[in-house]
């Protein structure tokens, strides 16, 4: 199936306003990141706690809430996340001088304290634990009678009947009920009981944490800033060395609008910026200066072909020869890239969007800013250097092509 | 012509070969990263200027014995962290410390000797010395307690500014191993002078006025019997400052019951220990003696005899915090403080959630591709999907290879992978087409279709190459699986869409007369 064919669209004559669009646009991205939306950063870069729990009733955000607002670790955020039914929650705090490593134990306690208030103190919670302190807690009650075998088997024994009670735990992600122990193969009805008197079952149960200190923040901050900016230089160089510099320029001029509309965009929606995202700022990064490389091979191709063409209507002829190739390869990704965003999860949400939209974006911007910056930039050197004050296209003209 | 294709379909083939070798079975061969599989990411800053401090007080103290030794009348005290300064010198002892220091000292000190005092500083290169051994020690006592709890595959690693970095997947009980390798579980035994006492005002008061300069307050908390996890109440005791015996004179210690089947620890001492145990004891019939731990009374026991080299440490374990105490006793002090810079855990649940997601999306995506350029680019989209299809088996190939683990982020890099890999097809065949428009035959539409869209296949992958490198450079934990995931996928669709894609072309046009081709 063909789509586009011997299309002849003068996509340079109007140049000059689609870069007052993108101007506007970048604009706009960066009014969202420093001032209206503001860039929600995670905790990888700000520093602070954050941890995800999985309840056995449905949370209520209000309740954990007016929960965290009395343990002084700030203003916490609490958000519903993972399918409706699963009963989870995530619980962020900032850094709180001095109190980032315990605020984990702070907030437990807290919720442990609203939570599990009914349950009596002191026991081990079957929620809460691994696999050796309930085999510890089964060899001492010994219900299989096994001891008769001698300690090791027994302890053997009951170390196995843990690993499988705790197996049934990663597959329910918490016990809501002992009865959910009753139909563990390989589990006795009396380990069952013997826990049941010995042990509890809280409420929730912390499904993972997350802990950064104020110096890893700063130093994962200065790194993922160095990361952009040295890959973006690798690539200007690069360019500059395999064609020349004016369309190293245009690429990273396209690439620089790239990240700031997207990140403008990823800020207005909310999502939360941390090292996955960095991970895909630098990924869109490159599948754009890969979009505009593809076209600028063209357009090198067609000015060794044709010396005597003016640069602008070899950029013309160019985006057009590639412009099937650059709807094809976008809708691809994209096609992959929705299949991430919708089935994904939410970890990988902030991820998928990153793309999406870079994509989008950087497909506009290898077309309509990349050349025209180019363009552009010959232009603006051209009358600094005063030689001709001619039109581009005789400028273009003028030009010796290097290769 | 055709035995050059027999020879890069030989070459297809044991790359392919070597690939599957590596990477099947899937579950065996690929790693996953601690956010799929679960587990723990820990880093930790050993505070290491409390070693060059304990370095300092310690030949403090050796040149103040020898000093004694010799009699003279010198005092001594630490200035700073690294360096100490000896008072009471006289013109006559001058020469007396002189010898010590060169006898001691010269090594790692550098010295001021005058007619009053001495003042000596620790050399940069010892302190860094020092340092760095208290970093490979810290090192292997955490590795010998996560070992002793029985984690499985762990890696423990020193890194730069004095840090440890700890990886433990699969953990399931990240609360216990987090105290574990944080325990000091600094253990010292002192002889009790008073108490109990209700608070630490009446302890204080019975020190007397001013106080007594040789003994301090320690508290103990009182558990309940029934559960040793409840505190009922906390009381003081008055003990000697002097602590002769401490867990460095400890040869073992192991979890056991009491009594009345109690959890308790018991220990045994070394030569040295055992030597100053007994004297410590024998000169003490009748006195509690203070097991304290970390600065708190566990047990305050009354001697009853003379003991020389075991014992039992009672008083408020749990069957855990008996095994906990005797892996911490056991593996040795930790040699300086240690804080947790990161702290990640990643539950079994959450993890395995986040494999089956990202499962069904890299499905459903490569599927979507798969159906894409089937019906954009009819047979030879079914090139396309074959090249792909080695792609892929190629990127697990090479990421079993190179060990690297498959993490979440690197899943995304996979599923982009398999968009953009299609790029580099997508480019050829464009290409393809055109020449075919220009009227050229199949045969020379495809070998330009190749030849002229090189360039900008490898321009376009090598850009995003030098992305990769740079997020591998800087990038950490899941981020690198990231790039070492995006740089794989890069050279094995190059490999693919232009070398095996043009040889199965090649290869079809060989064996069949094609007059037009499907594209």
């Amino acid at each position: 199936m063909e789509l586009l064919r011997d299309t002849n669209i003068d996509f340079m004559k109007y140049r000059k306003f689609w870069i007052i669009v993108s101007l506007v646009l970048v604009g706009i991205g960066l009014f969202a990141i420093f001032f209206h939306g503001k860039l929600n950063v995670g905790i990888d870069f700000a520093g602070g706690t954050q941890l995800n729990l999985q309840f056995r009733d449905k949370p209520e955000v209000d309740r954990l809430r007016s929960i965290l607002a009395g343990v002084g670790l700030g203003d916490a955020t609490i958000q519903r996340f993972g399918a409706e039914d699963e009963n989870e929650a995530l619980i962020r705090t900032r850094l709180v001088e001095g109190k980032t490593e315990g605020s984990r134990d702070v907030i437990v306690a807290a919720l442990n304290k609203a939570y599990n208030a009914d349950q009596p103190a002191g026991k081990v919670d079957v929620n809460g634990v691994g696999a050796e302190s309930v085999a510890a807690l089964l060899f001492a009650a010994d219900p299989d009678n096994r001891k008769v075998q001698g300690e090791d088997a027994a302890r053997a024994h009951y170390e196995d009947v843990a690993g499988k009670m705790m197996a049934k735990r990663r597959d329910v992600g918490l016990f809501t009920s002992w009865n959910d122990l009753s139909g563990v193969p390989g589990v006795s009805p009396q380990a069952v009981s013997a826990l049941q008197q010995r042990a509890t079952l809280g409420a929730f149960t912390v499904t993972g944490t997350e802990n950064v200190g104020p110096q890893i923040g700063s130093e994962l901050r200065k790194q993922g800033f160095w990361a952009v900016a040295l890959s973006l230089l690798g690539m200007l160089v690069y360019i500059w060395i395999r064609f020349e510099l004016r369309f190293g320029v245009g690429a990273i001029m396209a690439c620089i609008h790239d990240v700031l509309v997207t990140l403008g965009l990823f800020a207005l929606f909310g999502f939360e910026f941390n090292l996955t995202t960095i991970a895909a700022f630098l990924t869109l990064i490159g599948y754009s200066v890969n979009d505009t490389v593809v076209i600028f091979d063209r357009i090198r191709e067609n000015m060794r072909k044709s010396r005597r063409k003016p640069l602008i209507d070899i950029m013309n002829e160019s985006i057009n020869q590639t412009l099937s190739r650059t709807i094809l390869t976008g809708g691809s990704t994209l096609l992959a890239l929705a299949a991430l965003l919708w089935l994904g999860g939410d970890v990988i949400r902030g991820f998928a969007f990153v793309m999406l939209v870079g994509i989008l974006v950087g497909t506009y911007s290898s077309i309509y800013v990349a050349s025209p910056f180019a363009l552009l930039w010959e232009q603006y050197f051209a009358v600094k250097g005063e030689r001709r004050a001619a039109p581009a296209r005789t400028d273009a003209e003028a030009q010796p092509v290097r290769r | 012509m055709k035995r050059n294709l027999l020879w890069r379909g030989l070459l297809i083939l044991s790359i392919f070969a070597a690939a599957v070798a590596a990477a099947f079975p899937l579950d065996k061969k690929i790693n996953l990263g601690l956010d799929l599989q679960g587990g723990m990411h820990l880093v930790l800053q050993v505070h290491t200027e409390d070693a060059v401090r304990a370095e300092t007080d310690g030949d403090l103290g050796l040149m103040l014995q020898q000093a004694q030794k010799e009699s003279l009348p010198v005092t001594g005290r630490r200035i700073s962290d690294t360096a100490f300064e000896i008072t009471g010198v006289t013109p006559e002892s001058r020469d007396k410390i002189s010898d010590l220091y060169d006898k001691y000292l010269q090594g790692g000190w550098d010295s001021d000797i005058r007619p009053d005092r001495a003042t000596f500083t620790m050399k940069p290169q010892y302190v860094d010395q020092t340092r760095k051994l208290a970093v490979s020690q810290a090192k292997q006592t955490i590795w010998n307690r996560i070992d002793a709890f029985g984690v499985g595959e762990m890696t423990v690693q020193e890194s730069s500014n004095n840090r440890i970095v700890i990886q433990l997947p699969g953990v399931d009980d990240p609360v216990r191993v987090r105290n574990l390798i944080k325990n000091t579980a600094f253990l010292e035994f002192r002889i009790v002078r008073n108490g109990p006492f209700p608070n630490r005002q009446a302890a204080l008061a019975s020190l007397g006025n001013p106080p007594s300069g040789d003994a301090e307050i320690l508290p103990e908390d009182v558990r309940d019997k029934a559960d040793a996890s409840k505190i009922l109440e906390t009381v003081y005791w008055v003990v000697d400052k002097q602590r002769t015996v401490t867990g460095r004179d400890l040869k073992n210690a192991r979890p056991s019951r009491g009594q009345l089947s109690e959890p308790i620890v018991e220990f045994s001492l070394n030569p040295q220990g055992a030597e100053k145990f007994a004297d410590l004891t024998g000169n003490n019939i009748g006195k509690p003696l203070a097991i304290v731990l970390d600065g708190r009374i566990v047990s305050a026991p009354r001697i009853n005899a003379r003991i020389r080299d075991s014992g039992i440490i009672e008083g408020g374990f749990t069957e855990e915090s008996a095994q906990d105490l005797s892996t911490v006793l056991r593996s040795g002090a930790l040699p300086a403080a240690i804080t947790y810079l990161e702290e990640r855990t990643v539950g079994p649940s959450l993890g395995r959630d986040s494999v089956e997601k990202g499962l069904l999306a890299g499905l459903v995506g490569t599927a979507l591709v798969v159906l894409y350029m089937l019906i954009i680019y009819n047979l030879s989209g079914l090139n396309a999907v074959l090249a792909l299809a080695l792609n892929i088996v190629l990127l697990f190939g090479g990421l079993a290879a190179f060990g690297a683990a498959l993490t979440l982020p690197g899943i995304a890099g996979v599923i982009l992978t398999i968009g953009m890999a299609v790029d580099a097809n997508v480019l050829v065949f464009e290409r393809i087409r055109e020449e075919l428009h220009a009227g050229r035959t199949v045969r020379s539409a495809i070998d330009l279709g190749y030849e002229k869209a090189l360039s900008s296949i490898v321009d376009g992958n090598v850009t995003t190459l030098i992305a990769a490198l740079f997020l591998f450079q800087f990038g950490t934990g899941p981020i690198r699986g990231f790039a070492v995931t995006l740089t794989i996928g890069l050279l094995a669709s190059m490999f693919t869409a232009v070398f095996v894609s043009r040889w199965m072309f090649d290869l079809v046009l060989s064996r069949f007369r094609i007059q037009k081709l499907s594209i």
